[in-house]
């Protein structure tokens, strides 16, 4: 509740002063977590408004962005009769997850500028390039992240109850990068935003996998003879095993 | 059952994985060999990235074959002499392997590089058994004289050692060019290499059969003992979750593959042997020649 108490503060309300704010909205969970057995999740958001919700009255976008990575898209080409990779347009700062989810498509909702402005929408998002420049590149970045399930536009649209209560909830593939995510919900009146509120969700890995992973990452060479002890130690005790049984 | 494989970073079905490998181990223990020649692409086509196939590959080789070391150890027939020389030869040669693995990696044609690596390797092997086990059903009944190895240009070479196990004295240069060979292969392919070293052993080097078996395996497992950790050292690709689900499938299967086996006439496993490798290397060869879905890949920047 205090948190909650807290966020009602960072509301600027257009409205005159009063004690319930614009837009109040929260995380069902803050975090996901990536153990063993982890196939995919998803960020459910939901929240109440001053006003009545639809598409009449206020509207509600929901934006999750993941934490930025850079990226490398190749061309193949055929050499011989063989495809290969060619060319390569180098990312240097791609979100690892973007999703977008209104109670209309965000192109509907607000002007270009402004949409273009608060980066609301694939297209909209600034991917800058260095080496290869060619518009492809861009196209098949955003073609490939959609088809990894990472990056969605209106995959489940916000969805609105008796008028006052919204939800939406945004896949998370088991493709998912850790680390911290922001979620942003926006209130949307007559083509302008009138509220904003900043939630942050976390995807972090947890138990064996972990454990596993960070010790890959901070300590190669350990890693690397446990691995040769592990698999000598495994194929020793499975054939006593298997030769018996 | 999905599984999260931590290195990988992406879930797989644990049952395709344990699937795999017993198959795989199956057909190791069915027809003598490692087995990681077939590992390795069938990783590949279930989706596993092309480094995590290679190096995991390499140290499932080592879990598959420290059983068998042992045993061949136990009786006798390991030539630790001629073994220690392919293993000098074999040492350089991987970690000179993995660094052009690391290199290749960065420039994006890692996955180009490995198909083509089988494609060649395994359509000669193929190639070569189909045509061997023919003549041999041909052939057969008719027995060929039987001849110690003959002595040619290989045998003026300097640097001759007593390899007293295999009764011969030789130069250590063709050994140790053969094992600098394999640990390349073992590096890039991530396979032991026994099924090309053991030719080499026995019609170039003319080691008797009984120790070549076992010291193969000597070579095979200190090799992929090393392709694993300068893996796990340079590209940080070794799964060890994906490796020990292969070894729990494959040390199973190979069991009844082997008992399998001693029924089978040597000349129709070769045979099919040969056929196997054959398609593997279609199937890869089929990959690179295909029009792709999506003419674009993207991956981390390395």
């Amino acid at each position: 509740m205090a948190r909650l108490c807290l966020l009602a503060l960072v509301v600027p309300a257009a409205l005159p002063a009063r004690a319930q704010p614009a837009l109040v909205a929260e995380l069902a969970a803050t975090s996901v977590e990536i153990t063993t057995g982890f196939t995919g999740g998803s960020i459910l958001v939901f929240g109440t408004a001053a006003r009545p919700i639809g598409a009449t009255g206020d509207e509600i976008l929901v934006v999750a962005t993941g934490p930025g990575q850079p990226m490398v898209v190749r061309q193949k080409v055929r050499v011989l009769g063989f495809w290969v990779n060619g060319p390569a347009a180098r990312f240097p700062d791609v979100p690892g997850y973007y999703a977008i989810a209104g109670t209309r498509p965000p192109w509907e909702m607000l002007p270009e500028p402004e949409r273009q402005e608060r980066r609301l929408g694939l297209d909209a998002l600034p991917l800058r390039a260095t080496g290869r420049q060619a518009p492809a590149f861009r196209a098949a970045l955003l073609d490939l992240k959609q088809q990894e399930g990472l990056w969605a536009e209106q995959a489940s649209p916000v969805a609105i109850a008796g008028g006052q209560l919204f939800h939406a909830r945004l896949p998370l593939p088991a493709t998912v990068m850790t680390g911290d995510y922001t979620v942003q919900v926006l209130l949307v009146r007559q083509a302008r935003v009138v509220a904003r509120q900043e939630l942050i969700f976390r995807v972090d890995r947890v138990g064996t996998a972990a454990s596993i992973n960070a010790l890959a990452r901070q300590a190669p060479a350990l890693y690397g003879l446990l691995c040769v002890a592990v698999a000598a130690l495994a194929g020793w005790i499975g054939s006593i095993l298997f030769r018996r049984g | 059952m999905q599984v999260y494989l931590p290195i990988a970073e992406m879930s797989v079905d644990a049952l395709l994985l344990l699937g795999i490998g017993f198959g795989v181990g199956w057909l190791s223990g069915l027809f003598g060999v490692g087995g990681g020649f077939l590992m390795t692409p069938l990783l590949i086509l279930t989706g596993i990235p092309s480094p995590v196939a290679v190096a995991s590959g390499a140290c499932q080789t080592l879990g598959a074959s420290v059983s068998g070391l042992m045993s061949h150890w136990r009786r006798g027939n390991v030539d630790v002499r001629m073994g220690l020389t392919l293993l000098a030869g074999g040492v350089v040669g991987s970690v000179l392997g993995v660094q052009a693995f690391a290199l290749l990696r960065r420039l994006g044609q890692v996955d180009l590089a490995v198909a083509f690596f089988y494609i060649v390797v395994l359509g000669a092997v193929g190639l070569l058994m189909v045509r061997e086990s023919l003549g041999a059903m041909l052939r057969r009944g008719r027995t060929t004289p039987t001849r110690l190895h003959e002595h040619f240009w290989m045998h003026g070479l300097p640097f001759k050692v007593r390899y007293r196990k295999s009764r011969l004295y030789i130069s250590v240069i063709p050994p140790m060019l053969a094992g600098f060979g394999i640990g390349i292969l073992s590096a890039v392919m991530g396979v032991g290499g026994g099924f090309m070293l053991v030719p080499v052993m026995i019609y170039l080097l003319g080691m008797p059969t009984a120790v070549v078996i076992g010291t193969s395996l000597f070579q095979v497992v200190f090799v992929s003992a090393n392709v694993t950790l300068l893996q796990a050292i340079q590209t940080g690709s070794v799964d060890v979750v994906l490796v020990l689900l292969l070894l729990a499938g494959g040390v199973s299967g190979a069991q009844f593959g082997a008992a399998m086996g001693a029924k089978l006439r040597g000349e129709q496993t070769r045979f099919l042997l040969g056929l196997l490798v054959l398609a593997v290397a279609a199937s890869l060869l089929w990959g690179l020649v295909q029009t792709p879905v999506s003419t674009f890949v993207i991956g981390p920047a390395p």
